[in-house]
């Protein structure tokens, strides 16, 4: 019974059946095999026992004092020395730090009062230093040929990276040794703000071993707000890490020395993650509290891990995380979240009432991307009944900027994908892998532009010297966690955002990168000159 | 006039002819589109989703004729066919809205496998009355 030319019935079924299989396989398979959620970054695994969670009582990083106050402007001095921390008890972790301690101290300024921080270092390595988030004239902001050697090692600056391996150099590099001066006049909105290690091919390795920071900026306008403060404000820096046989930080880099060659092994080229998650560097910490409205200062230090945070209470019950600040400041107006995505690099300003929760009651902050132990974040333990004066206004600010598409004089396009540089792979912006010597992107002083960045893999986008505010994803609107002024976008798989900023504050070199501290020391940053 | 004997196509046949081409041509563009959006050219997003719509559009009016081709040839294989195209495809307008991309990449693969297959079975023999055919 020939349906066809040449063709039976029978065959037809069969090949029919065939082809459905074969789609039924590769769907299923790529169900099992692909990762959902999707995560961009590979895991170590510590050689070392981690101790259970909720254990360890949440620190609080110290407020550096200054050492002089003359002038209307503070002057700080921190020192970058090797130190040894106990993290994990019992465990003895050399680090790389400021002041001797992980987090680093934490810098308290006032908007408008100018802050000098004398870096000296004391390491085996050059450093480099940026104020993340900072409204910063160039000079100050940490480009990443912008060197400060240890003593004695003039030598090392014609060896450093890329300027030797590939044959760049960078003339514009200033090069300073042993101390230098970072002096930032902190006229922007108040907010959380981070300084950390930048330099050029090793971010990622010096902030993984320590070299990170709190530093918060606050104006009298959000302290009359009436939010919670004292001590129902806590800074909570969440990075994941893993530990060595030996307590130290384990870390896949190709050149453990950290001086000439930059990268980490193959497998970890996407991000490196950790197993251990830090708050504050504690080991999912627990800290008591109040039966009260608390303030949460969320910043996402990690090198490559992204969380979906909520607040689950003993019974089940997931507590608001009701947001008022971004990156660059507060609100307009209070945003209402029961999870909240953070890329690394982001803030978030979120107030949590724990004042329905039982006396005695366990609120766990979840990640709800991790899996077993990276699952739990930190906990927070309802300790007793107090008062509470504390309130979340509905108007927060009245200051954010209002750019509107038509302001822009111009619209430009950046690809964020893996590609390859030089020898290896990479990861590139624009189809180009990072070069201090060329400038990608020209604009003048006062320019409204709206940029549209495409993502392949996750990859959260910062911008020094500049906020600004995301008009889409996708074509969409923004989502909830979008609102406010930001300084890095978080672009999931696939992605598409379209911002808008106005480059404004100062002249000079400043750049762009993916603030995945691995992508960004494999290629994925690019300049921006403000002319 | 009633298809009686006559080994020739019929209007519906046709009809189904052109509206699987058409979806087959529309089909191709999709993957150009998402390549040129992942190479960083943003109107690359705008055309992908606009050939979603006009592709998912094609698989319903698809479903329409197939439903006529079943009436009037008594032919149920294309009806069944196109319906498991346009799920697949509903389901891929889906996850590419949401960035499932696990499944957006390998479901859009094989719904353009599957749309070609139909296309090399309607053209290659003409879509005849079912008793006829058999005659």
């Amino acid at each position: 019974m020939p349906s066809g030319r040449g063709v039976t019935r029978r065959q037809m079924l069969g090949i029919g059946g065939a082809l459905g299989l074969m789609a039924a396989t590769g769907l299923t398979s790529a169900a099992a095999l692909a990762r959902r959620p999707s995560i961009t970054g590979a895991q170590l695994r510590s050689a070392v026992p981690l101790p259970p969670p909720f254990q360890v009582p949440l620190p609080v990083p110290a407020v550096l004092k200054p050492v002089g106050t003359s002038g209307g402007a503070d002057r700080y001095e921190i020192t970058q020395c090797e130190a040894s921390a106990e993290i994990l008890p019992g465990v003895t972790t050399p680090m790389w730090t400021y002041n001797g301690t992980f987090p680093g101290p934490t810098i308290e300024s006032r908007r408008g009062r100018p802050v000098t921080v004398s870096h000296r270092n004391e390491l085996p390595v050059p450093t480099v230093v940026h104020l993340h988030g900072g409204r910063t004239p160039a000079a100050s902001d940490g480009y990443p040929t912008d060197l400060l050697l240890p003593e004695g090692r003039q030598e090392h600056s014609m060896h450093m990276g890329h300027g030797s391996e590939h044959g760049m150099h960078d003339p514009r590099a200033v090069v300073t040794e042993l101390t230098r001066d970072y002096t930032f006049p902190l006229d922007q909105r108040p907010t959380l703000l981070w300084y950390h290690d930048h330099r050029m091919d090793f971010t990622a390795p010096a902030i993984w071993r320590g070299l990170a920071g709190l530093h918060i900026v606050r104006d009298d306008a959000e302290d009359a707000l009436g939010l919670p403060a004292g001590p129902r404000e806590l800074p909570l820096m969440i990075a994941d890490r893993a530990f060595a046989a030996d307590g130290s930080l384990a870390y896949p880099a190709l050149d453990p020395t950290l001086r000439v060659r930059p990268g980490v092994r193959e497998p970890y080229l996407a991000g490196v993650l950790g197993d251990v998650i830090l708050v504050n560097g504690a080991p999912w910490p627990v800290h008591e509290v109040d039966a009260a409205r608390y303030r949460l200062r969320i910043l996402n230090a990690s090198n490559a891990r992204h969380y979906e945070l909520e607040a689950v209470t003993g019974d089940g019950h997931r507590l608001d995380l009701v947001q008022i600040g971004a990156d660059q400041g507060l609100l307009a107006a209070p945003v209402v979240h029961r999870l909240l995505p953070i890329a690394p690099a982001e803030r978030y300003d979120v107030v949590v009432d724990f004042s329905g929760v039982p006396i005695g009651g366990l609120v766990k902050v979840v990640n709800r991307l991790g899996s077993g132990r990276t699952r739990d974040v930190m906990a927070f333990r309802v300790a007793r009944k107090a008062a509470d004066d504390s309130r979340v206004p509905r108007t927060l600010s009245t200051d954010l900027p209002a750019w509107r598409r038509s302001d822009a004089v111009r619209v430009r396009d950046f690809a964020f994908r893996a590609g390859r540089m030089h020898s290896g792979h990479g990861w590139l912006i624009g189809g180009l892998p990072f070069d201090p010597a060329r400038t990608d992107v020209t604009t003048r002083l006062g320019d409204v532009e709206v940029w549209r960045l495409i993502a392949d893999v996750h990859h959260p986008v910062h911008l020094h010297l500049v906020g600004f505010r995301v008009l889409s994803r996708s074509g969409r609107p923004p989502l909830p966690h979008d609102a406010g002024l930001k300084d890095t976008v978080s672009l999931r798989p696939g992605e598409a955002v379209e911002i808008i900023t106005r480059f404004d504050g100062y002249r000079g070199r400043y750049l762009f990168h993916c603030h995945n501290a691995e992508h960004e020391d494999m290629g994925m940053m690019a300049n921006l000159e403000i002319v | 006039m009633l298809a009686v004997a006559a080994p020739r196509m019929t209007p519906a046949g046709w009809t189904l002819r052109a509206v699987v081409s058409a979806h087959a041509v529309a089909i191709a563009g999709q993957p150009v589109f998402a390549g040129m959006y992942l190479t960083g050219d943003y109107a690359g997003l705008s055309l992908h989703s606009a050939g979603a719509d006009v592709v998912t559009s094609i698989g319903y009016l698809q479903v329409i004729v197939a439903i006529v081709v079943w009436v009037r040839l008594r032919q149920a294989w294309p009806f069944l066919a196109t319906s498991a195209v346009v799920a697949a495809e509903t389901v891929q307008y889906f996850a590419g809205l949401d960035g499932a991309l696990w499944l957006h990449l390998p479901l859009g693969v094989t719904t353009v496998v599957a749309v070609v297959v139909q296309f090399i079975d309607v053209w290659r023999r003409p879509l005849l009355r079912q008793g006829a055919a058999d005659a």
